[in-house]
């Protein structure tokens, strides 16, 4: 990375949506093998879960439609913040927002706490490049920003982002449809192993064009975090493995 | 939150068809009725999720799974399993006519409340329109359509309910008028959970008098006067 150094070492993190809002140190996660944690993603206000959220199973993977629910900004930093000063790895807060003046305002309520590493700012499926620069410039500031970019349009908007200001692009979730009983197509995230030759291509093009990524998409096993850093990535996110038990145990 | 190691020792077909496992395991590994474990298989690093099982009875090292299962399990897969999770059923004490209502794929998660009924010397009668498994012979078993006419029998009732049926409860229960449920009721909600509370992922919310409630963490089985239904 260059400008807005943010170190994340070792080299593996959680994507935002996979481990909720703040490190629990309860749990069974081994919080030394991951080098930063990123918050599922917070909007300016609360959020409920989406009319006909599901879980869909195909080979190889599974269709994730959740709307992405939280308290709003308010109630997440009331709830969490604390704990995200007392985290033994750095904090990344994953902002949701539909307007730079959203993603503004949320900016600033961040840089009034303490224990914020950095921010990782998510992009629509539908957005335009003009949107992704307009919200990372207003997403510029104290903190490190990640432009969180629709993986199957990374390489087209990862410039913009970058010109903007970024630090780094991270890749989301693609979207897919399935067919569910009654002929109704549904529509939502995917997650799996099925993903990974996708995600893989994106980092490589992207490395390739010299952008910082930190690749995510599919990783389920140490093998396939070592393809993203072999493919260039500065660092690798998990996802659905570390709902499978202790998924992480399979990262070194 | 607990973390140990299960294995399948045997598999049988319930009377619905579908398969039910033995899983051996640690005692405190055993989930109560309602509460679940995360399972996955150790054998399959490609498996994309875990598996929540539920407890259909206890068995000599272990306990029986509720179906659904894998169809890839087989006698001898390792398993790692997370928990128990959630909230199970708490039956009071007292109770001496339990009422279980069957809405899901099988009766088969309801079945240890049977047992605890009949320690405490009570009755327990099943409605529903699944196939049946061998059921305790304290347990008499009527089709759903009797439920109605039979609402005023329990002092208490329990609900295995997907939540997908939610809206369509008060039907079954006869209440379209708007009316309550004259006795306390408990609903195991099924319904993918597939972070299983590490995430709020929010897949698995259960609409509520005030605002949503998460299945895998404030659940799976609520008081029903919680849920907007």
């Amino acid at each position: 990375m260059s400008k807005h150094d943010l170190t994340i070492d070792p080299p593996l993190m959680n994507a935002a949506g996979s481990l909720g809002f703040s490190p629990d140190l309860h749990s069974l996660v081994d919080w030394s093998k991951l080098g930063a944690f990123v918050t599922n993603p917070v909007s300016l206000m609360p959020r409920t879960p989406a009319h006909g959220r599901c879980v869909i199973e195909f080979p190889g993977g599974f269709l994730l439609h959740t709307g992405y629910p939280n308290p709003g900004i308010t109630q997440v930093l009331r709830r969490y913040a604390g704990y995200w000063n007392r985290s033994p790895i750095p904090v990344i807060v994953h902002l949701l927002a539909r307007s730079p003046e959203e993603v503004a305002k949320m900016v600033r309520r961040l840089e009034a706490v303490e224990g914020v590493a950095g921010l990782e700012v998510g992009m629509d499926s539908d957005t335009s490049i003009d949107r992704v620069v307009t919200l990372t410039q207003a997403a510029c500031g104290e903190y490190p920003v990640l432009i969180r970019l629709p993986m199957e349009r990374s390489v087209e908007l990862a410039p913009g982002a970058m010109n903007a200001g970024a630090a780094a692009i991270s890749l989301a979730p693609p979207r897919g449809a399935y067919l569910i009983g009654g002929g109704e197509i549904v529509q939502g995230r995917l997650y799996g192993p099925a993903i990974l030759p996708m995600a893989l291509r994106a980092v490589h093009e992207l490395t390739q064009m010299s952008i910082p990524t930190i690749g995510a998409g599919g990783v389920y096993t140490q093998e396939h975090a070592n393809a993203m850093l072999a493919a260039g990535a500065y660092a690798v996110q998990l996802d659905s493995v570390l709902w499978r038990g202790a998924g992480y145990h399979r990262f070194t | 939150m607990g973390h140990t190691s299960g294995r399948i020792t045997e598999i049988r077909l319930e009377a619905g068809g579908q398969m039910e496992a033995v899983v051996a395991c640690p005692i405190e590994a055993i989930p109560h009725a309602g509460q679940y474990l995360l399972a996955s298989d150790l054998n399959n690093p490609e498996e994309v999720l875990g598996t929540t099982l539920f407890i259909a009875e206890k068995s000599m090292h272990g306990f029986w799974a509720a179906p659904p299962i894998p169809n890839s399990w087989r006698p001898g897969t390792n398993l790692d399993l997370v928990g128990p999770l959630g909230h199970g059923f708490e039956l009071p004490r007292h109770i001496q006519r339990l009422g279980l209502v069957a809405l899901g794929d099988t009766v088969s998660r309801l079945m240890p409340l049977v047992g605890q009924i009949g320690h405490s010397h009570g009755s327990a009668t099943l409605f529903t329109d699944l196939p049946l498994p061998r059921i305790p012979a304290l347990l008499e078993a009527y089709p759903l359509v009797s439920l109605v006419e039979a609402l005023d029998w329990p002092d208490f009732l329990v609900v295995d309910l997907p939540l997908q049926r939610m809206s369509g409860l008060r039907d079954v229960l006869g209440l379209l008028d708007g009316s309550g449920l004259t006795c306390p009721t408990q609903v195991l909600v099924t319904t993918p959970m597939p972070c299983a509370r590490l995430a709020h992922c929010g897949a698995c919310a259960v609409p509520a008098r005030r605002g949503w409630k998460f299945a895998c963490e404030d659940g799976p089985v609520f008081d029903l006067n919680q849920l907007k239904w």
